[in-house]
Order: structure tokens, then C-alpha cells, then sequence
């Protein structure tokens, strides 16, 4: 078993997410944003849920956020998680918006010393052979 | 008065059996709660035109039953506020005459192997190459996010906390409180004394979340007959009126992306729920408020205005929730000791109460309740009365 890849559940993405997982894979950042009144929308959508203008374009975003708040599973239900514990799985609020909310796992750190507000950075990261996944970091 | 209060009653309440693994088909489940709804109310099927389940298809219900014909039916799409979203729609149907009687209905199982979504797609194993989820998933399963735990328990708890300074401690001591309901309630599945110590030496299931926060999985089917006040007066027990009642979406499905993880849904609904009635939150003399994690209770108790934001623990620690308090809260334990019905034991515990057929656990001279479910992006919720 243990020289087994183990591969977290991946996206598969859609005719409206591809471009977010194929930025993702060339390790940028993209969020769709509305051409006509500057709104980001994340999870992307076909239209622009201020305006409702479908005139919409992914834009490369700074990789900086927020941290709103967080949780570290322990109960083992995927394979994955189970060898990867423990980890934590967080809401961070990407600072191009407010709020411009964004799932994710906080890295390189522990769940001790967080904070609401704390500053984190994106980091791309192969988790597994071929898969890689917008993780962030604390920073400052 | 409002347009609302007072145009709808409940006649009667029933449960199934309830218990983990039970070696009853769902059919099975919803006859026994039918069958004790209609006995408590002494109403018969073709006294009833109006179903509403979250579990189950309505109509099909309806056939299994001899409820038919029906001139009202509602099956939900399970993206709603569980029992609260069946009841609302069973009130409304009663409220704008579509239909004399509407049981609303929950079904609910215990998971059984395989049930989970993501464990169910990862069944087949590496071999098969790596698993991929699509539609709202795809923004929080390859985090680890998919446990209702932890993208609904998990970051909400840890927000209050973070927020307001509320302590593992606080939940600890809302544990016992529920618990002590529970010892007084002989339905209780968990019924023997609970301490401090025992709460936090409790595993996490998605930290800070413990085992003791999570509402219990049972097989269990609840039933509640909805009709008109004049009607209900006709029945067997006391009619409870349906003062107000109201029901609030917030954000799309996925709760780990919530504007706001401390009030959301919860703080909409009661802004709504109060907007409706006469009565004030002094009125209330014991509330029943969802538990699917004990983190819900708390946003119930500062959303309906019973303490301020964040200060549930302090209004917990002053004894305001227990047995004898000033809102005994959860009376029939909260599902983490009755077992997950959804919010559908919230109604009819409320309903008991208000029956004065509580026994031990009776809050004395009970006339106004509070009963709610739900969180994050959908909440419901609605205030009975006596019948005065």
C-alpha cells in the first residue's frame, strides 16, 4: 500500500470553471470579473450576479488574502485526507474584494496561532503526480 | 396583527420509531409517523389533503397511505432548510386555503456504507486513476472540505470563536445543559449524566468541532398535521397556533463560501420571523433551536434576539437555557441526544410543551414557543402559541 499515489477528489471542470483550473495549472490565479461594473464572481457563473451583464473575463488576480476562518477535519472518509492529516481546510477573502470568498487549505503552518484577518499568500502545489491546487500561506 | 398570525394551527404530532440501524424501510418509518400524527390529532387519511416531505416523494406518500386525492403536494429538492422548508410550505398551503390539512414530513436514515457522496466516487481507489468532482463541489472537495462537519460545523464554530471569544468550555457547558434536558426526557436516546471533562475529552470530528457537538444519526420519520385553527379546535388535543413563522436564503448551497459565518442565514430569518408578529423575544417561553452542531443553537439564541451577538456562551453559563431557567432551551435533549430529525423534533417538542405533556421536562405554564433549523445559506423558523 505504501508506495500507492493517493490522489485527493480533483476537479473536474466545466465549460464555466475550465479557465480557473487550467490558470491554476500554469499557477495563476484567475477570477472571472465583469467587464461592465468591475464585480469578481467566485465560484465562476455565467452572469454577473450584480448587474446581471454576461460580458465576463477571467482576470489575474494578486494571490493575496484574508483569512475568515478555518477547521482542521479529522474524521477520515477519503484516502487522501486520511494520509494527510491533520490539515487544514479554511475560508480565506481574496483582497481584490470584499467579500470575494475562497475555499481552500492553509499550508505550512498549524491551526494554533491563526486569526481572523491574517495575511496569506497563494502558493501552488503538486499535492499529487499531475494535480496541482491553489493552497496559501501565512505571510508577515 | 399581521396577515399571517393565527391562520394556522397544528392538530397533530408523531414520530417512528427512532434508533440507529433500525430494520425499517422508509415506507415503513413514514407509516408509523403518520399513523401516530393522525391518532394524537383523531383525524383519519381522508381528513388529510395536503402533503410536504423533505425525504420521500409527496404524492407517493400519498398512495401508500390512501391520502388521495390530494389537492396540495410539495416534494423538496433537499437544498432547503430541511423540516422547517417541509413545514413552511405546509403552512403556507393551509394559510392561502390550497389545501384543509398538510402533513409535513421528515425521513431521515443514518447513513449507510456508501452513502457518503465523496466516499461513494472514491470507492473504486487509485487504480482507477484519480476521482474528479464536478458542480459545487469542485470549489471545496479537493481541500478536504466535504464533511458537513467541517464546511458547515467546522468554520463556523471556529469563526464564533475567533470572533467572539467563546471557549471550548462554553460549547462544553452547552453540552451538559443539553444533556441535563435529556435525562428528563424517557424518549432521549442519551440519557445518563454528561460533564464537563467527559465533553472535552470527546474526539474532534472536524476541529473545534467534538463527537458531543453533532447531532446523533438515527433512522426516524417525524410527522406534523398543519391545518386550520377552526379545524384543530374540532380535534383531539389542544390546538397550538402557528403565530408566525419564516424562512431565509442567504447565499448558493455551498457553506464553506458564506458572507457572514456567525449570522448568515440564521440572522436573516429572524429579522423576518420578528417583522411578522406582535410577540417579542421577552415573550418566548422556551425555544427549540437546531443543533445539527451545537454552534447553530448559539447564532439561534443572538439571531432571535434572546442575548446579544456572541453572547450565547454567557447566556448559557447563566443558566438562562437549563431546566428552570428563563428560556429552557432544547427541552427534549436537541438532536444531539434525541437524534437527527432534522428540526422536525423541534416543532413537536414544541408542541408538547405548549400541551403541557412534557412530564419532568414541562417548562411551567408554557404559551409562546420558538422553534428553528437550519444555518449558513438556508435557515426557517416559526413562533406557537396556545390557544387562547
Amino acid at each position: 500500500m505504501s508506495d500507492q499515489v493517493l490522489y485527493p477528489p480533483m476537479p473536474k471542470p466545466d465549460s464555466v470553471s475550465e479557465f480557473f483550473w487550467s490558470g491554476v495549472d500554469r499557477h495563476e490565479l484567475l477570477i472571472l470579473r465583469c467587464q461592465e461594473c468591475a464585480t469578481y464572481l467566485h465560484p465562476p457563473k455565467e452572469v454577473c450576479r450584480t448587474c446581471l451583464s454576461t460580458n465576463l473575463k477571467p482576470e489575474r488576480v494578486s494571490g493575496k488574502a484574508t483569512l475568515v476562518t478555518w477547521t482542521e477535519p479529522r474524521k477520515a472518509y477519503d484516502p487522501y485526507f486520511a494520509a494527510h492529516q491533520p490539515y487544514i481546510f479554511a475560508t480565506v477573502n481574496l483582497v481584490e474584494q470584499e467579500p470575494l470568498r475562497f475555499a481552500t487549505n492553509l499550508v505550512d503552518c498549524t491551526g494554533d496561532h491563526l486569526r481572523i484577518g491574517q495575511p496569506l499568500a497563494v502558493t501552488f502545489r503538486e499535492v499529487a503526480p499531475g494535480c496541482t491546487l491553489p493552497l496559501f500561506e501565512v505571510v508577515g | 396583527m399581521t396577515m399571517m398570525q393565527n391562520r394556522v394551527a397544528i392538530a397533530g404530532v408523531g414520530y417512528s420509531e427512532t434508533g440507529r440501524m433500525l430494520p425499517f424501510s422508509d415506507d415503513q418509518l413514514v407509516t408509523q409517523a403518520v399513523t401516530a400524527a393522525l391518532d394524537d390529532a383523531g383525524l383519519k387519511q381522508g381528513d388529510v389533503d395536503g402533503i410536504s416531505t423533505t425525504g420521500g416523494v409527496s404524492m407517493s406518500i400519498g398512495s401508500l397511505l390512501g391520502i388521495l386525492p390530494l389537492n396540495w403536494f410539495f416534494t423538496s429538492s433537499l437544498y432547503g432548510p430541511s423540516f422547517a422548508e417541509t413545514a413552511v410550505m405546509a403552512m403556507d398551503a393551509v394559510a392561502s386555503g390550497s389545501c384543509h390539512a398538510a402533513l409535513a414530513l421528515r425521513v431521515i436514515r443514518q447513513p449507510r456504507a456508501g452513502d457518503h457522496p465523496i466516499a461513494a466516487i472514491t470507492a473504486g481507489g487509485p487504480a482507477d486513476g484519480p476521482t474528479r468532482v464536478g458542480g459545487q463541489q469542485q470549489w471545496t472537495a479537493p481541500f478536504g472540505g466535504s464533511l458537513p462537519a467541517a464546511f458547515i460545523g467546522g468554520l463556523q464554530m471556529q469563526r464564533y470563536m475567533s470572533e467572539f471569544g467563546a471557549k471550548e468550555e462554553d460549547f462544553a457547558r452547552h453540552a451538559v445543559v443539553q444533556r441535563s434536558h435529556a435525562m428528563r426526557n424517557p424518549e432521549a436516546l442519551f440519557r445518563d449524566p454528561l460533564d464537563v471533562d467527559e465533553y472535552l475529552a470527546s474526539r474532534y470530528v472536524s476541529k473545534p468541532v467534538r463527537l458531543l457537538d453533532c447531532d446523533y444519526p438515527v433512522d426516524s420519520a417525524s410527522a406534523v398535521i398543519f391545518t386550520t385553527p377552526e379545524r384543530a379546535r374540532e380535534c383531539r388535543k389542544p390546538a397550538v397556533l402557528v403565530d408566525s413563522w419564516a424562512m431565509s436564503a442567504v447565499a448558493d448551497i455551498d457553506m464553506a463560501l458564506l458572507d457572514d459565518f456567525t449570522s448568515n442565514a440564521v440572522g436573516h430569518c429572524s429579522e423576518t420571523l420578528w417583522s411578522r408578529t406582535d410577540l417579542r423575544p421577552a415573550d418566548v417561553d422556551c425555544a427549540g433551536l437546531y443543533d445539527g452542531f451545537s454552534i447553530i443553537t448559539f447564532e439561534w439564541l443572538d439571531a432571535l434576539g434572546f442575548c446579544g451577538r456572541g453572547e450565547a456562551p454567557q447566556f448559557i453559563n447563566d443558566g438562562h437555557t437549563g431546566p428552570g431557567g428563563s428560556l429552557p432551551t432544547n427541552t427534549d435533549g436537541g438532536a444531539c441526544n434525541v437524534g437527527r430529525r432534522h428540526g422536525a423534533n423541534f416543532c413537536i417538542e414544541s408542541v408538547r410543551q405548549l400541551r403541557g405533556e412534557c412530564g419532568e421536562r414541562q417548562v411551567p405554564g408554557a404559551e409562546v414557543a420558538v422553534w428553528s433549523n437550519a444555518t449558513g445559506s438556508f435557515a426557517g423558523a416559526a413562533i406557537l402559541t396556545v390557544d387562547r
